[in-house]
């Protein structure tokens, strides 16, 4: 007596959707990659050295990867569970590294790293990228720990807290309480470090990333460079497999259905330290790097600031709509796929864009050029389209990670009790699931909007010709442009930034308040 | 607590995304340029092409100096369906690439009749426009006049070790210098050359900018560089110098920006247009005034300080010739880079 | 007359078989309570009942309608007429005591609703409570509340699973007395799911002893109270300690 309908038709037309227009486009390029008659032997020069500098590379992001994470720990700590004063300013100001391009900081990076040495060559040049990847990671860590240490119910922590001290709590309740997300932290750090490449290229060291886009971009040799690419994919996905594995086998706290509250701490003693502790890497992390924008932007007047600015206005509304479309179907397709896979089991779309996370933006951006640009699908190609689909195929899998953790901890009860009382499917999304989630979904929406804003490895491939987009001017004006315009470019960028991002907090703050989100 | 203000808030969003996405296309009269050329050098050009006649520039800038992976990729990867019309190249290496792989189009401009034959291709593929030169740049804080190499060989010399900075060869104009070496001075004498160069502590910058930089920061003695980067560096008013290379010897290598159609099914006539126009004195005098370029026009105006080619004893390369040359000797140069 | 009915039902849950070849059969009109420790699959006949889980062999029929076959649903949750109360409770915790129960209440005036709501709600003396979130409310206020929401609907059928095991005794007694109100006001079939059986003897009257996924004994109180079963006696002895 099965039923004829289709069960799932959102899933399915999402499904089908994330396969034809983001899965096939990948797969249809390694057809060719495979079929161009060299595949053999490109087969043969991928050998032994890859081999070693992937492990090289693998190194280099395990070494971020726990740097990111440890400092995320303890300042996802102090940002998310201590009653210190201004902690939602810190919330905030934290996440600018996030949106600022990797290449940009390493400039800053490397003037004030010449202060202490004389030059950055070598084992320097390891410190350097280990620097700059760190501060650009640490935040995205804050944020994933952040968020899962303000779920852990008060009464676990009081409980331990009634027969130990905060010491033990803390390590022996706490941190495994929150492992899950310490080790999709270290995944997903790991991950975004091995594919970043303008930093390890600026600072001259040959990772396996540069090694690609030096197929890429010396010897034009598309077919190798996708297959070398395959390599990184390969580990990206068993880690992200395995990482998934492992969090399905772990216990995950629930919301209460009887009230939440999260357990904010007051070290009296400690604050000074805390707040010394918030500061210091504020000022490295942000300050520092800003600093040296400032001195630079201005050190010969304002006139390259101006100038900056007018360059960059007719990029501002564009850049914009995109990230906001980019980050609103993103999050439609991280949702879907993050819900039927944890309610129903449904794992196809969820796996497809873990799949697509783990593609190298050139690789990616190759693919949707050989797939895309062909007279039939040119609305699509020739359009923003192109980008927006670039956005949803490297950035889906973050937001359905993030809405799957947090749909994780809803009890299956509460969907269960409206399905009994004849709620219809959509009604149940809209009134339990989605509002429950609702700080999740904010979460996931500035990330994916700060990621889409930012993106340059993808969208330079692709984007239409005569396209003013933000991050691709400030790259493509950088070459050969004085000092004094790059950095103020960067520092607009930055205030832009920062404003939207405000003002997106106070929308969803009213949409929050709306929801009754705070319960 | 109603919860239909988040449909309020979506439906309108996509109403309006609709009006935005049928709205965006827009192609009556214009021209889609994808050009190598730095963004602040190459729009104002543009810019004015588009004032002047109306007709819209679609470009694609991008750039070898910032790593990202290029727009040759693109063209390449586009090769099917070509939605550029015209490339403006930097530098004739990475045209003759998209001439080798067939996918240029034959034009004359009339623009181009002052230009020199030795800077066009023989099929007229494409026409070559303001040079730059490779020079070498050096600090006069570090070096004594009498101190400052004068031809590339003296790079390999004991008072620079360590001293002496160049930009990664596999990417940009130094491959095609050290291709255009190759093919002068033969394999084997310029493979002995660049090992010498490397027991010498040579320096390989990430770029010609980096290669600036460094040398303006006195990282290093001196570099090999572009004329547009030196005579940035010089009006920045740092304390550099510049010095055309081995006019004694093999010459000094002149590189010419190059134009040239992309073969599609319909050629647009606005692409020729912009040929014409970007080969024309004035646009040669403009950068010439912007970085630093030498017109290959006879007696454009230029800024001051521009020397003309007939001044400079010019390295003689064939230009197909030295693409091929690229092609042999890539593999050497990447393990030459990653040798330590 | 029996309203529920399951016949030859197995049900196994990460390959482990929780329900073997199951049948039984529930009065109308009655409360009924499914004893047994846990594991013994009392929860999962409730959501066998309900149609949030399909059997993979067997039978379910409600009021003589066969609701569910082998792995298939017939007539989907909402259609049975059931009312269910969740270990958890599953109050929404997003919602207000009001909405929570007005939840439910669609396609009908919002004066038909408030009626509805409030009414419930004075039944059982929370109508001060309306404005509240559940998280503001005590433990035996939160089981009213969820009570209310299920009874709301009008449903046939209340099936609770273990809701009152964290309550005190006198809350308990409370909630009990009023099921006794609710099966006679409502005429309610009420199954009630627990692992203690001094609570089913309070007022059950009829009473399934399960042990894993079989039933070992079942019929009116008195005569589960003196069976000959080992098991049940077993299982009644070691909870009077």
């Amino acid at each position: 007596m099965g039923r004829k309908t289709i069960k799932y038709p959102v899933y399915t037309i999402a499904l089908a959707l994330y396969l034809f227009f983001i899965v096939l486009p990948v797969l249809y390029s390694l057809w060719l990659t495979v079929t161009d008659g060299h595949f053999i032997e490109n087969i043969k020069t991928v050998g032994q050295d890859s081999i070693i500098l992937l492990l090289k590379s693998s190194v280099l992001a395990a070494v971020i990867a726990i740097i990111s994470t440890f400092f995320g720990i303890i300042l996802g700590f102090l940002i998310y569970k201590t009653s210190i004063n201004y902690r939602k300013f810190f919330k905030v100001i934290i996440l600018i590294p996030l949106f600022i391009s990797p290449y940009i900081l390493a400039v800053a990076w490397r003037d004030i790293l010449l202060l202490f040495f004389d030059k950055i060559e070598n084992s320097n040049s390891f410190f350097a990228i280990i620097l700059v990847h760190s501060t650009i990671f640490i935040p995205l860590s804050i944020l994933i720990i952040g968020s899962a240490l303000v779920n852990v119910s008060k009464n676990l922590e009081e409980s331990a807290l009634m027969i130990s001290g905060f010491k033990r709590m803390f390590f022996n309740i706490l941190l495994p309480l929150i492992k899950p997300a310490i080790l999709s932290s270290l995944v997903l750090v790991f991950i975004f470090s091995i594919s970043e490449f303008s930093v390890p290229a600026f600072f001259s060291v040959r990772v396996f990333t540069t090694e690609i886009f030096t197929q890429f971009s010396a010897f034009y040799n598309h077919s190798l460079a996708m297959l070398q690419s395959s390599l990184l994919i390969i580990v990206c996905v068993l880690l992200l497999l395995s990482e998934r594995k492992y969090i399905a086998d772990s216990p995950f706290l629930s919301i209460g259905t009887r009230g939440k509250t999260t357990k904010l701490y007051d070290f009296k003693s400690f604050n000074k330290i805390a707040y010394l502790i918030l500061i210091f890497s504020v000022f490295i992390m942000i300050l520092l790097p800003l600093l040296i924008l400032l001195y630079q932007s201005f050190k010969d007047g304002t006139d390259d600031f101006i100038e900056a600015f007018q360059l960059l206005i007719p990029t501002f509304g564009n850049s914009l709509f995109l990230a906001l479309t980019g980050a609103i179907l993103t999050l439609i397709f991280g949702f879907i796929a993050a819900y039927f896979s944890e309610i129903y089991r449904k794992k196809l779309l969820d796996s497809s864009l873990l799949l697509l996370f783990a593609i190298p933006s050139i690789v990616l951006g190759i693919a949707l050029i050989k797939f895309y640009n062909r007279p039939v699908l040119n609305t699509i190609y020739s359009g923003v389209g192109i980008i927006i689909i670039g956005y949803v195929a490297k950035y889906g899998f973050i937001a359905a990670k993030m809405l799957e953790n947090a749909i994780k901890q809803i009890p299956k009860s509460l969907d269960e009790a409206a399905k009994i009382q004849g709620i219809k499917f959509y009604k149940r999304i809209n009134s339990i699931t989605l509002p429950l989630v609702f700080p999740a979904i904010f979460a996931a929406f500035m990330i994916n909007f700060l990621f889409c804003l930012g993106d340059l490895g993808t969208t330079i491939m692709v984007y239409p010709p005569g396209t003013e987009i933000m991050p691709i001017k400030v790259f493509t004006i950088m070459a050969n442009a004085p000092e004094s315009l790059t950095s103020s470019m960067v520092l607009i960028v930055f205030l832009f930034t920062i404003s939207i991002i405000l003002i997106l907090f106070s929308i969803f703050r009213k949409i929050f308040t709306a929801y009754n989100v705070n319960y | 607590m109603k919860l239909k203000p988040i449909n309020r808030f979506i439906i309108p969003i996509f109403i309006f995304y609709i009006f935005i996405f049928a709205g965006c296309k827009d192609n009556s009269n214009s021209v889609v340029v994808y050009t190598t050329v730095d963004q602040v050098f190459s729009e104002p050009v543009l810019k004015k092409f588009e004032s002047q006649t109306g007709i819209k520039i679609k470009a694609v800038y991008d750039t070898e100096e910032t790593k990202s992976t290029g727009i040759l990729n693109r063209l390449i990867a586009e090769k099917g369906n070509p939605q550029c019309d015209m490339f403006w190249s930097g530098d004739p290496m990475r045209t003759v690439v998209l001439e080798n792989k067939g996918m240029l189009y034959p034009y004359i401009s009339k623009s181009a009749e002052g230009i020199d034959e030795e800077f066009k291709d023989k099929d007229h593929l494409w026409t070559g426009f303001s040079a730059r030169a490779r020079v070498l740049i050096y600090n006069k804080d570090l070096l004594k006049k009498e101190d400052v190499p004068q031809s590339i060989f003296d790079l390999t010399s004991e008072k620079y070790k360590g001293k002496v900075a160049i930009a990664n060869p596999l990417f940009g104009t130094t491959t095609f210098y050290l291709a255009a070496l190759f093919s002068i001075i033969g394999d084997e004498k310029a493979k002995a050359y660049l090992q010498d160069l490397k027991n010498n502590n040579v320096v390989i910058a990430t770029s010609n900018g980096d290669v600036k930089k460094r040398v303006v920061k006195g990282e290093v003695f001196c570099g090999l560089t572009d004329t547009d980067d030196a005579f940035e560096a010089i009006k920045d008013g740092d304390n550099i110098g510049m010095v055309f290379l081995d006019q004694q010897g093999i010459g000094n290598l002149i590189m010419p920006n190059t134009v040239s159609l992309i073969k599609k099914e319909k050629i647009s006539d606005n692409a020729k247009k912009l040929i014409d126009y970007l080969l024309s004195p004035e646009t040669e005098s403009a950068l010439s005034y912007s970085c630093a370029q030498m017109p290959l026009h006879k007696g454009v105006k230029t800024a001051k300080n521009i020397p003309s080619p007939d001044k400079i004893k010019p390295m003689k390369i064939d230009y197909i010739e030295t693409a091929k040359k690229l092609k042999e000797i890539q593999n050497y140069l990447k393990k030459w880079v990653e040798k330590q | 007359m029996s309203i529920i009915k399951l016949k030859n039902i197995s049900y196994s849950y990460d390959e482990e078989r929780v329900l073997d070849k199951l049948s039984l059969d529930i009065e109308k009109n009655k409360i009924t309570y499914l004893l047994g420790n846990s594991g013994s699959g009392k929860t999962t006949i409730l959501r066998l009942i309900t149609g949030l889980e399909v059997p993979q062999e067997g039978n379910v029929y409600i009021e003589n309608v066969l609701v569910s076959i082998a792995n298939s649903l017939i007539v989907p949750p909402e259609k049975r007429k059931i009312g269910y109360i969740f270990q958890d409770l599953a109050l929404w915790p997003h919602f207000t005591v009001y909405k929570n129960i007005a939840f439910g209440l669609q396609n009908k005036k919002e004066s038909d609703i408030e009626k509805k709501v409030l009414d419930m709600l004075d039944f059982f003396g929370l109508k001060d409570s309306a404005n509240k979130f559940p998280h503001q409310l005590s433990g035996g206020q939160q089981q009213m509340i969820a009570i209310s929401r299920a009874l709301v609907l009008k449903p046939k059928i209340l099936l609770m699973d273990e809701p009152l095991a964290n309550l005190d005794i006198k809350s308990k007694r409370k909630i009990l007395k009023y099921l006794v109100l609710l099966k006679e006001n409502f005429n309610l079939s009420i199954v009630y799911v627990t692992h203690d059986h001094r609570e089913a003897f309070e007022i059950a009257d009829d009473i399934v002893v399960l042990n894993d996924g079989k039933i070992q004994d079942s019929g009116s109180t008195e005569k589960i109270k003196n069976s000959d079963n080992e098991f049940v006696k077993d299982f009644l002895e070691i909870e009077d300690d």
